[in-house]
């Protein structure tokens, strides 16, 4: 169980452009072609490697349909990334996007790291969304892009890590105080993390909140 | 204006108190006076008012804005805050009436109505005074207990509710314990809220909760917590995946580990570890039941669980451990069962272990045995058992192991001493002692063919001189099951600890009957046995489920016996039911077992409450099921049956009843035959005679009636066994073949009759066409005879012309010129070559034509020779030989 770092990720989207097939293929590398509708929020966990540092992933997988947006917004602020899915051949889920993004910005902490993922590749035929238009909307907006599809795998490593990626460039630029609140940006520091007043602690027990008044 | 009505009117209430209210010295104590009414003021009206007052007062003056900023305006909030709490909590002293308004539950419901309200509060746990905080805390609390879907539900709706409640577990120790008790209302039975905690990193606080406060060995403030973990596990596998997959159940397992004073188990931490053997069983339980990983969880789980080691943890506590309480000891044995059951890798690590120190070790499944046999607790004795069950549930090579282990030497065993059962006779220890030992080798036995034949071999010592040489194990568990009913007639006293011990042993002898030829033959083989169980079926002393046991054990000498010799074949078996029980009553008696309560009870084995703080201190102090005031009733079976009786064996019984059932139906509708119907066998012989055929067919039909004739009787048994219970008849709610079945064997025996004339008619029809052809054949080779001879005529008269023509030529020769004479003569040879050309080629033609002839008569059986011969000799008419017809 131990890890450098610990990141906690959500992963949001319109329902079925295929977030939970995204998760599945991350953690168990599996495809499952018929899933049902998640309900709430899911789990998943793995550990990655960045940089020779053993980073343990703790992801979210949240229910896409409305009457589940009130629960979901509760994992935006704890979260230090966030996967914004889109489905390339449903036109009205990349039409959403915005509304996502606004809400994310709303609720999220402003450092969470977000990539923005055009799901499905691998039905080009059907494709309604060109890859122009989101690299153009990702530019626009600041996010990190990529096509990927959960059914043959293909980039659904690399958005995983080369988010994690992102946030851990982060903490090496001094974005995080990690060695004080790392775990209110979804972050926590293992052993052999940074080094700080708490660097081999477990995180949360280093966050002490305002003891007394 | 308003706001000066207000103030005038407060004046006439405390206005004498506050002279004059605009000098700045007079503002503060002003202020502070107001402040003090707020929060002490007896009267509702005075309180509203002085909140008014203050209201005005501070919107108007500077100097009161100071003041009100120096006092601290948390003391008003905490004032209202104190004032809720007052206000939602009961009040304990008052004794409320039934169909009076709960005050308490009717101001929280208006409370929680308004999302904005629950918004609110949530926002004052960011108050840096302790206080707010503190009261806060409460009046969620008791909002919570009072409407808690309603809560729940708002809070979900408020961002960042949830985390602010969870950074509550970090405050200092007095918040953090109000926090505890409010997150463990907060998520019973809330799924999504038990994820966000988990997310908001619940787990992590939890445990360096408990580590801080000494893991098992601490206070309530660690069962709170064990209490709120349970909340976040319970049917949540998104949260079981989280604790395997990132925290580890290292954390959870090392609470488990005793430290310092084994031997000292206060209340407190027998109940702290009673939670934790609970965290356990539910991440054994793993997710809800509509999850369709749920058995990969559970089995993940099991394999963690098992790699972290929590088996030695549990066999210290359950084995090990002479001073754990028996429900901490009962907990380790439950949570030992769940882990093993059904997982290879798990029994196999049970299989293994030893324990004890050089060089007293001993296989753990040892010592588990002989608590199983030694304990005064019947409560430990069923956990300690469901061990047993739980190994050799699917595990036939463990039932084989253990089975390898039977060896004749169990009363050393018995002889170890009781020390705490005094009371108890070195017979009832004995019966006790073999009771146990039977549920345990019924597990050992169950499915598994091996094992049943090699505790067949088993032969017993008699423990005491008396009883005689040595008898085959079956043999001697019946003499136990009889020893006990004796036992129980002369005590008087039905339900000594003894009335489970005739269940138990019946159970296994019903689980080692089944499938099983040969224990069949070896129970039969003793012929008391089945008079003993007879008699037990229909004994009206024996509780419902001894009867119905023994019903089943019959039921199995029915269905599973192969014997063949007479007296212990099925048919006796069936037949001493009928004459002595009665059909009817055996099936009632099956009935009854089924619908008593230790089978119709609910089964799924854990459905007790989750542990809280107002159930534990019952748990921790449970003991055994008081054995004299539990059950009064004589002919009742004891409780703990319900738990021995799991939901597997009252399956096997209910599929055993359906196969019993059948199998003497089956019994009464193909009766063993003394004639033997072989439709061949129904047949002429070749060369019998027609005489001797119907002599054959005459013994037959008379064996066939006498058949019959038993049938009839045995009807007419049944038959009087219905009219016996007739009047009760709706209880027989299925149907009765029995009675219908002589009439089926009657029905079979006379299409037999119609289908062997119906053979004899073809038969007869067969013949009649043969004769028919033969006749046919007979006219043609009439004709064909009567051919041959018109040709042979034809031949003669061509000779005879030939002669006539040579006495000429020789009477020309003799007489006229030679020229004449070669003339005629040339021309007589002439003719005569022509015409003996045309008779050589008619002869070929007539000799095809008899070869063909000859060849079909040949075929038909006609001597050929002879009719030919008959015809070269005088051409006469050939004798005829013609079939017999």
């Amino acid at each position: 169980m131990s890890y450098a770092y610990l990141f906690k990720y959500i992963i949001i989207g319109d329902t079925g452009v295929g977030k939970s097939c995204l998760l599945l293929q991350f953690t168990d590398k599996r495809f499952q072609p018929v899933h049902d509708l998640t309900i709430g929020v899911e789990f998943g966990a793995r550990m990655i490697t960045i940089d020779n540092k053993p980073i343990k992933l703790q992801i979210w997988d949240t229910a896409g349909q409305e009457s589940f947006r009130s629960i979901t917004r509760s994992y935006y602020r704890g979260a230090a990334g966030a996967l914004l899915v889109y489905d390339i051949t449903r036109r009205e889920t990349f039409n959403h996007l915005a509304s996502w993004l606004e809400d994310a910005r709303q609720h999220a902490n402003a450092n969470m790291t977000i990539m923005l993922i055009g799901n499905k590749c691998d039905l080009a035929h059907r494709r309604a969304v060109s890859t122009e238009e989101g690299e153009q909307f990702a530019k626009e907006h600041g996010l990190i892009f990529m096509e990927a599809s959960a059914k043959t795998a293909q980039n659904v490593e690399e958005a995983f890590i080369n988010t994690a990626g992102t946030i851990y460039k982060k903490i090496q630029d001094g974005v995080f105080d990690v060695s004080n609140e790392a775990s209110s940006y979804g972050i926590k520091v293992g052993y052999g993390g940074i080094p700080g007043p708490s660097g081999g602690r477990d995180g949360s027990s280093s966050q002490a909140g305002g003891c007394c008044s | 204006m308003k706001k000066m009505d207000l103030v005038s009117g407060y004046k006439g209430v405390v206005g004498l108190v506050f002279g004059n209210e605009n000098s700045s010295s007079n503002d503060d104590s002003y202020v502070e006076r107001l402040l003090d009414c707020i929060s002490n003021g007896k009267l509702a009206e005075d309180r509203r008012n002085a909140m008014a007052e203050l209201q005005s007062v501070v919107a108007e003056s500077h100097t009161a804005q100071l003041a009100l900023g120096a006092m601290g305006a948390y003391k008003l909030v905490r004032g209202a805050v104190e004032t809720l709490v007052s206000a939602l909590t009961p009040v304990t002293h008052a004794k409320s009436h039934k169909n009076e308004v709960q005050p308490a539950s009717m101001n929280s419901d208006l409370l929680s109505r308004d999302e904005q309200n629950i918004s609110l509060l949530l926002s004052l746990l960011s108050e840096d005074d302790f206080y707010v905080r503190y009261y806060t805390l409460q009046v969620l609390t008791a909002l919570l207990a009072n409407s808690p879907i309603r809560l729940q539900e708002a809070i979900l709706t408020i961002p960042r509710g949830i985390t602010r409640l969870v950074d509550m577990l970090m405050d200092r120790e007095v918040i953090r314990n109000e926090a505890l008790l409010l997150l463990t209302y907060l998520t019973r039975e809330a799924e999504e809220i038990q994820k966000i905690l988990v997310f908001e990193g619940a787990f992590e606080k939890i445990f360096s909760i408990i580590k801080e406060e000494g893991g098992s060995e601490g206070g309530v403030v660690v069962q709170d917590c064990l209490e709120l973990l349970n909340n976040l596990l319970r049917n949540n596998a998104s949260n079981q995946v989280l604790l395997r997959e990132t925290i580890g159940f290292d954390s959870l397992i090392s609470i488990l580990k005793l430290r310092g004073s084994t031997y000292s188990f206060t209340q407190q931490k027998t109940i702290n570890l009673l939670c934790v053997l609970e965290t356990i069983r539910l991440l054994l339980n793993g997710g809800s039941e509509a999850d369709p990983a749920k058995d990969v969880e559970r089995l993940t789980n099991k394999t963690v669980l098992v790699q972290r080691k929590v088996l030695d943890h549990l066999l210290m506590l359950g084995v090990e451990s002479q001073w754990a309480p028996v429900a901490v000891r009962c907990g380790a044995f439950r949570c030992i069962g769940d882990l093993i059951v059904g997982h290879r890798q798990n029994l196999d690590n049970l299989a293994s272990k030893f324990l004890g120190d050089e060089p007293q070790v001993e296989p753990a499944l040892n010592s588990i045995l002989r608590i199983i046999l030694r304990t005064s607790s019947i409560q430990e004795f069923i956990a300690a058992d469901y061990v047993f069950k739980s190994f050799c549930e699917e595990n036939t090579d463990g039932q084989k192991i253990l089975a390898s282990t039977l060896i004749p030497q169990p009363f050393s065993m018995t002889h170890a001493p009781l020390e705490e059962d005094v009371n108890m006779s070195f017979g009832s220890v004995v019966l006790q002692t073999s009771c146990r030992a039977a549920s345990v080798l019924s597990y050992v036995l169950k499915d598994n063919i091996q094992s049943k034949e090699k505790a067949l071999q088993i032969e017993l010592e008699s423990p005491m001189p008396s009883f005689g040489s040595p008898e085959p194990l079956l043999h001697h568990l019946v003499k136990c099951l009889a020893l006990a009913s004796s036992k129980k007639g002369k005590d008087g006293k039905p339900n000594t600890p003894n009335s489970y011990v005739q269940p138990i042993i019946l159970k296994l002898l019903v689980t080692w009957l089944s499938d099983c030829p040969s224990a069949v033959h070896s129970f039969l083989a003793s012929r008391p046995h089945l008079t003993y169980l007879v008699e037990l079926v229909s004994n009206g002393d024996a509780t419902v489920c001894v009867r119905g046991l023994a019903a089943m054990l019959l039921g199995e000498c029915v269905i599973f016996n192969k014997a063949i010799e007479s007296g212990k074949d099925a048919f006796s078996v069936v037949d001493a039911i009928s004459q002595k029980v009665g059909l009817a009553s055996f099936f009632l008696r099956l009935d009854e077992m089924q619908k008593s309560f230790i089978f119709s009870s609910p089964k799924p084995a854990q459905c007790h409450k989750p542990l809280t703080r107002s159930n534990t201190d019952i748990r921790a102090e449970m003991e055994d099921i008081e054995e004299e005031d539990a059950y009064e009733h004589k002919n009742e079976d004891h409780p703990m049956l319900a738990s021995m009786f799991d939901s597997q064996f009252v399956n096997f019984i209910k599929n055993l009843k359906i196969g019993i059932r059948d199998g003497i139906v089956k019994i009464y509708s193909h009766p063993k035959s003394n004639v033997s119907v072989m439709p061949a066998e129904l047949e002429q012989r070749k060369d019998e005679a027609d005489v001797d055929y119907i002599k054959r067919l005459k013994s037959f039909l008379e064996k066939q009636c006498s058949e019959i004739q038993d049938l009839v009787n045995r009807n007419a048994t049944l038959a009087e066994d219905v009219a016996n219970t007739g009047g009760g008849g709706s209880s027989q709610t299925e149907p009765r073949p029995n009675g219908g079945s002589e009439r089926v064997q009657i029905e079979t025996l006379r299409r037999d009759l119609q289908e062997t004339s119906q053979r004899i008619e073809m038969l007869r029809r067969e013949k009649s066409n043969i004769e028919s052809e033969a006749s046919s054949y007979k006219t043609l080779c009439a004709k064909t005879e009567s051919d041959l001879k018109s040709l042979s005529d034809a031949y003669n008269s061509v000779e005879e012309a030939n002669h006539r023509w040579e006495n000429e030529v020789k009477a020309l020769k003799n007489g006229d010129i030679e020229a004449i004479k070669a003339e005629a003569k040339e021309e007589a040879e002439k003719e005569s070559e022509a015409e003996l050309g045309d008779l050589l080629v008619c002869l070929g033609q007539e000799q095809s034509k008899v070869e063909k002839l000859s060849g079909r008569l040949m075929e038909l059986g006609e001597d050929v020779d002879g009719l030919l011969q008959g015809i070269g000799d005088d051409g006469g008419a050939p004798e005829e030989d013609e079939d017999d017809i």
